[in-house]
């Protein structure tokens, strides 16, 4: 892949940028990033589309073959003109409501879709919670127990389901969803803690709305939802999160399941 | 020190472990009953020796519950679970009674997998490796790893002394390093699974693909009625709250008070006895704090309630016994309604007992499904009390006990067996819902001898018989036993020649009133019986005088029924049975209205002695065949002078019958000696007489002895009932309406043909009936009859040959198209007439059990007089 010189960067993080280069979106990952997980990230953007979910389409998955980025792992998504919802969110503080129930209803119609063949949710938060050697082993033997518990299911959980990850388009229709690399095949009440959780450490204000939206248009339960937040602030931790580690950890270590 | 050869801490160890393990049980499983009690003895008393350094190993591992408390409950574990198991039979013969031949032997299951909890880490230890030794299983123990220190402990100490007393080295095993994939493998592994844990490990043990036996958590709501004694309620609550900081899962978690002043009385005595009552926001601090994402926060569970109030920001007296939440909501968004497995309680308001059941219910049903229930009330209250376990999806219903020591058993309660795995049922996911003890940890093996059931000979209290012996008998009902009021039941024939005026002149003597119902029609009708019913009741007798052939019997029969049960449904009494005895309809028991008195007329249904009538539904065309002994005449009074007058057609018909019912009776599967000598001795009547009594109607002798053979007859087959002839002889009459006796005889030689195959398709069922016997049964028969032979083969064809000759005497078809019946209806009516006939209550004691395309073929042999067949499979 050649990026071109009229190249605009959007977002810059620890292994990867984002660039708009013309009517594509380039994600560029550092050469630490190994290959298997772009082709994945690409390959769970094809079977999300695939399941009928609305995904920017994936153009390429290829090396950069020159410039500052030679050799590393780029892909390549059709850009969609529009805003995030996060930035929607900022600027009309007032109609915080509606966007809430804008982004519980689009993540419940992914939910919908069934995607069998993507990477397992529990395998993954089982792998990640055996890895997280942080937490102490009584507890993370309490964790496993509670997850071991789950049923695996076959619905589509995104897995980083925030509203910076939505695109409204400027041209009015529906919105898209992007960065789907932790998306797996699962069950949304799990989906769902995780969203939670993630509100609680960046946006407090907005995480009550959105388990009561969630649970009433979902017909779930709160409490059915609440049961993995323990197992979802574990993966949390395991993946390096580092705002709200103290939330996270007191999650973690509430955990008891036992008689 | 006893200890395992090598520390568990890769699935790889488990995995000789367990091998190792498996070898030592195989031993174990060899041990006698004396052996085993002696190690379960030397185990319980090594565990409890050591019940108050493993009560400080947990406290101090856990940093849950209180020392002394454990030190209960290892007491407990040991010397309660011993004592009731002390002299139980767990090996080999554990139970005989030889005279029904019946034995039970226990064996063991092999290995067990243990999940041990925290909360109660060296108890629940000590209680499973106690009652898997006294079983003879290995078992392997998984520990919380934050208590496997302790529990670990435990489990050696028990080895040790179990294999000083000669148990197999390392029949108690464990893990010294748990991990879930450790546990999953143990599960996957074992024989039997013997969890106690949160859900998951519940969950994991029932996915397991091994039985289990899992239990999980509670929610035990206590309702305190207004009429309790509310100090005694109180302290109780307090004393099993308390218990080990609340961690047992039988524990109260919230209390319903019915009423304002109970109310206010069971506040007072809470507050009195040290409990604090949380206040305006601190009732707040607390529901954060004890719960958190809906579950219980590990921080504070088995913490006093001054630690938890502290963790919470609530200060409180250190002495406070329990914090207690005074709340409304039983929906789960209310914390105080959760499982809280510390000293931490809700306290609900009741407007009534009603409002108090309802909340009990809902907070079962969060999280406590199938565990414990608990109420105090005044014992006198049995309708609350009913209403309440009713109401209850708990397997454990505690009465004015505290549910933590009571649930366990055999503290507050002496028959609730002491343990500490309690089940709860399907409502929690569990496979049992009792308390689990060693019974669940056998296979017992059921040794069942073949055995012969009771058999019996019922018949009527009084047969009476000699040519003129009506009036003799009949004199009975008004000298002895002083009978007022007699109906007679009886055709139209009968009663217009005169024939129930001797009967009636008899009654006018005696002073005994009567009536007379004459409209009895062949094939009686129930809507004949209902008319007829209807003036029997009108006239209220205290005797029934039944008098004719089979129909008037019958029709009396059911009339009787029908006068003392107008209840009775015919739907219900005609549902066939396979035992008499095991029937699923009870029949109500007649007589307490009217004596029963039959007088037969003709020589061949025998229906004076038997318990059978049928009765056909007109307007449906239902037939409702009875049978049942209720239905049995107290009186026969069987006077020749009463026959004298049957036509040839009928002596035949009759007669005919009576041979087919001796000789079914013979060879039924429930003959037996009783019958045998009755159908031998009616059989032999009919060769000598029949063809007498048919050629001379007036040969007195021929017609006495006919009357007898018919009786006698009757009263075998009342008892060893009949077979498939009888059978396909019934659904002949149905749908072709040939006469009953001869459609008896028209298939008679070729269905003994058919039982008498030495290798049939299939044998009758009943314990006496050993081997497909028939044909020497049939020969014995015809021995009986004169009929000679050098070989039972030579006398049965002899016989046949010989009843071939009688029904020709006696003018019967050769076969069923000679009776009229066209070919075409015959065909168009065979499948359902075959069905029909294997369906019939009579096949049941046949010697061969048929099968329909059989008895389709033996119709299409008489119908066209095929040669006769072997009819060996």
């Amino acid at each position: 892949m050649i990026l071109s010189d009229s190249k605009v960067e959007l977002v810059r993080r620890n292994n990867k940028v984002v660039y708009q280069d013309g009517n594509r979106l380039v994600k560029v990952f550092n050469e630490r990033k190994p290959g298997s997980d772009v082709f994945n990230e690409a390959l769970n953007d094809a079977r999300v589309a695939e399941a009928g979910g609305r995904v920017p389409r994936v153009l390429e998955v290829s090396q950069i073959k020159d410039g500052e980025w030679e050799g590393s792992w780029a892909l390549a998504l059709k850009f969609i003109p529009g805003r995030t919802l996060e930035d929607l969110i900022a600027e009309d503080k007032g109609n915080l409501r509606g966007y809430m129930e804008q982004f519980a209803q689009l993540q419940i119609d992914i939910q919908t879709a069934d995607a069998p063949l993507l990477n397992r949710q529990k395998d993954k938060l089982r792998r990640m919670i055996n890895g997280c050697k942080a937490i102490d082993p009584s507890v993370r033997y309490d964790l496993q127990m509670r997850l071991d518990g789950l049923k695996g299911g076959t619905k589509v959980c995104h897995g980083d389901f925030v509203a910076s990850n939505i695109i409204v388009p400027d041209d009015g229709s529906d919105p898209y969803v992007c960065d789907w690399a932790h998306v797996t095949a699962g069950v949304p009440e799990v989906d769902a803690a995780q969203t939670f959780l993630l509100l609680q450490v960046k946006h407090p204000e907005r995480a009550q709305l959105y388990l009561d939206l969630y649970s009433r248009m979902s017909d779930t339960p709160r409490q059915l939802i609440l049961h993995w937040v323990p197992v979802v602030a574990a993966a949390e931790l395991a993946r390096g999160r580092q705002a709200g580690e103290k939330y996270l950890w007191q999650q973690v270590e509430s955990v008891f399941n036992d008689v | 020190m006893a200890d395992q050869e090598q520390v568990i801490a890769s699935v790889d160890d488990l995995n000789a472990l367990i091998d190792r393990m498996r070898a030592a049980q195989v031993t174990f499983a060899t041990y006698s009953q004396e052996q085993v009690d002696q190690i379960f003895y030397e185990a319980a008393m090594a565990a409890n020796k050591a019940r108050i350094p493993l009560a400080k190993m947990a406290v101090e591992e856990t940093g849950m519950g209180v020392v002394e408390d454990k030190v209960i409950k290892n007491h407990y574990a040991s010397e309660y679970i011993y004592n009731k198991y002390r002299n139980t039979k767990t090996c080999g013969v554990i139970s005989e009674d030889p005279v029904a031949g019946i034995k039970q032997l226990a064996e063991p299951m092999g290995i067990v997998a243990a999940v041990i909890p925290t909360t109660n880490p060296t108890s629940t230890a000590i209680f499973k490796c106690l009652i898997a030794l006294k079983t003879r299983n290995a078992i392997i123990i998984s520990p919380h790893p934050r208590a496997k220190g302790c529990t670990i402990e435990a489990a050696r100490l028990i080895l040790e002394a179990a294999v000083a007393a000669g148990a197999p080295e390392g029949i108690i095993g464990w893990i010294d390093v748990p991990s879930l994939e450790m546990t999953n493998t143990l599960m996957r592994s074992a024989d039997i699974i013997l969890a106690t844990g949160g859900p998951g490990m519940v969950t994991a043990a029932y996915s397991s693909g091994k039985p289990a036996l899992g239990v999980g958590p509670g929610n035990t709501p206590v309702i305190i009625d207004d009429t309790a004694d509310i100090r005694m309620a109180v302290n109780s609550i307090i004393h099993s709250k308390t218990f080990d900081n609340g961690m047992i899962c039988a524990s109260e978690q919230s209390v319903t008070v019915v009423g304002d002043e109970a109310y206010t009385q069971a506040k007072a005595e809470f507050e009195r006895r040290g409990c604090y009552f949380l206040k305006g926001e601190e009732l707040d601090k607390v529901r954060k704090t004890v719960i958190i994402n809906g579950s219980v926060n590990a921080r504070i569970v088995g913490q006093s309630a001054f630690r938890i109030a502290e963790i919470a920001g609530v200060e409180v007296p250190k002495s406070t016994k329990i914090l207690i939440g005074e709340v409304e909501s039983v929906d789960p968004s209310e914390e105080m309604a959760h499982e809280k497995l510390s000293p931490v309680l809700g306290m609900y308001k009741a407007v009534d007992f009603d409002d108090a059941i309802a909340k009990a219910e809902r907070l079962v049903a969060d999280g406590g499904y199938g565990h414990t229930s608990s109420l105090y009330i005044d014992l006198s209250q049995k309708e609350k009390m009913a209403k309440h376990a009713e109401a209850m999806k708990t397997c454990r219903i505690l009465i004015n006990t505290p549910s933590s020591q009571g649930g366990i058993g055999d503290l507050y309660n002496f028959q609730l067996a002491p343990s500490l795995t309690l089940g709860c049922g399907s409502w929690g996911g569990n496979s049992v819902s009792g308390n689990v003890g060693v019974m669940h940890l056998l296979n017992i093996k059921t040794v069942a001898e073949r055995r012969e059931n009771m058999l019996w000979y019922r018949v009527p209290e009084k047969v009476y018989f000699k040519k003129g012996c009506m009036p003799v008998a009949l004199d009975e009902l008004g000298t002895i036993m002083g009978k007022k009021r007699a109906f007679i039941v009886t055709d139209q024939f009968l009663y217009k020649s005169g024939f129930t005026k001797q009967i009636e002149s008899k009654l006018d003597q005696m002073g005994i009133v009567h009536a007379c119902f004459y409209d009895v029609e062949p094939d009686p009708t129930l809507q004949c019986a209902q008319r007829g019913v209807q003036q029997l009741a009108a006239f209220d007798p205290d005797t029934i005088i039944a008098v004719g052939g089979g129909s008037a019997m019958d029709a009396a029969k059911i009339m009787w029924l029908m006068y003392e049960h107008p209840e009775a449904k015919f739907e219900d009494m005609a549902m066939d049975f396979m035992d008499i005895r095991k029937r699923v309809y009870t029949f109500p028991q007649l007589g307490s209205k009217c004596y029963f008195v039959a007088i037969p007329t003709s020589s061949g249904t025998g229906s004076e002695v038997t318990p059978f009538a049928i009765i056909t539904d007109a307007e449906t065309g239902i037939k409702w065949p009875l049978a049942d002994y209720a239905l049995m005449p107290n009186m026969a009074i069987v006077d020749t002078n009463n026959m004298m007058s049957q036509p040839k057609g009928l002596t035949s018909a009759s007669g005919v019958d009576v041979l087919t019912h001796s000789l079914e009776a013979y060879v039924s599967i429930m003959a037996s000696d009783y019958t045998d000598s009755l159908a031998l001795k009616a059989g032999s009547l009919v060769f000598k007489y029949l063809a007498r009594a048919y050629d001379d109607p007036n040969d007195v002798e021929a017609r006495d002895h006919m009357a007898n053979a018919s009786c006698l007859a009757g009263m075998a087959f009342a008892n060893a009932f009949l077979g498939v002839n009888h059978s396909m002889a019934h659904k002949l009459g149905a749908f072709h309406h040939i006469p009953h006796g001869w459609a008896n005889a028209v298939i008679l030689t070729r269905v003994m043909r058919y039982n008498a195959a030495e290798r049939p398709t299939k044998m009758g069922t009943f314990p006496q009936y050993e081997y497909p016997h028939a044909k020497a049964r049939y020969a014995e028969f015809g021995r009986a009859c004169g009929i000679q032979g050098a070989t039972d083969d030579e006398v049965f064809e002899n016989f046949i040959e010989a009843i071939e000759e009688l029904k020709a005497h006696v003018g019967v078809k050769p076969t069923i198209k000679d009776f009229g019946v066209d070919e075409q209806y015959f065909l168009d009516t065979l499948d359902d007439m075959s069905e029909q006939a294997f369906n019939d209550q009579c096949t049941g004691a046949n010697p061969r059990y048929p099968l329909i395309s059989e008895i389709r073929e033996l119709y299409l042999d008489a119908y066209y007089d095929r040669e006769a067949k072997s009819y060996e499979d």
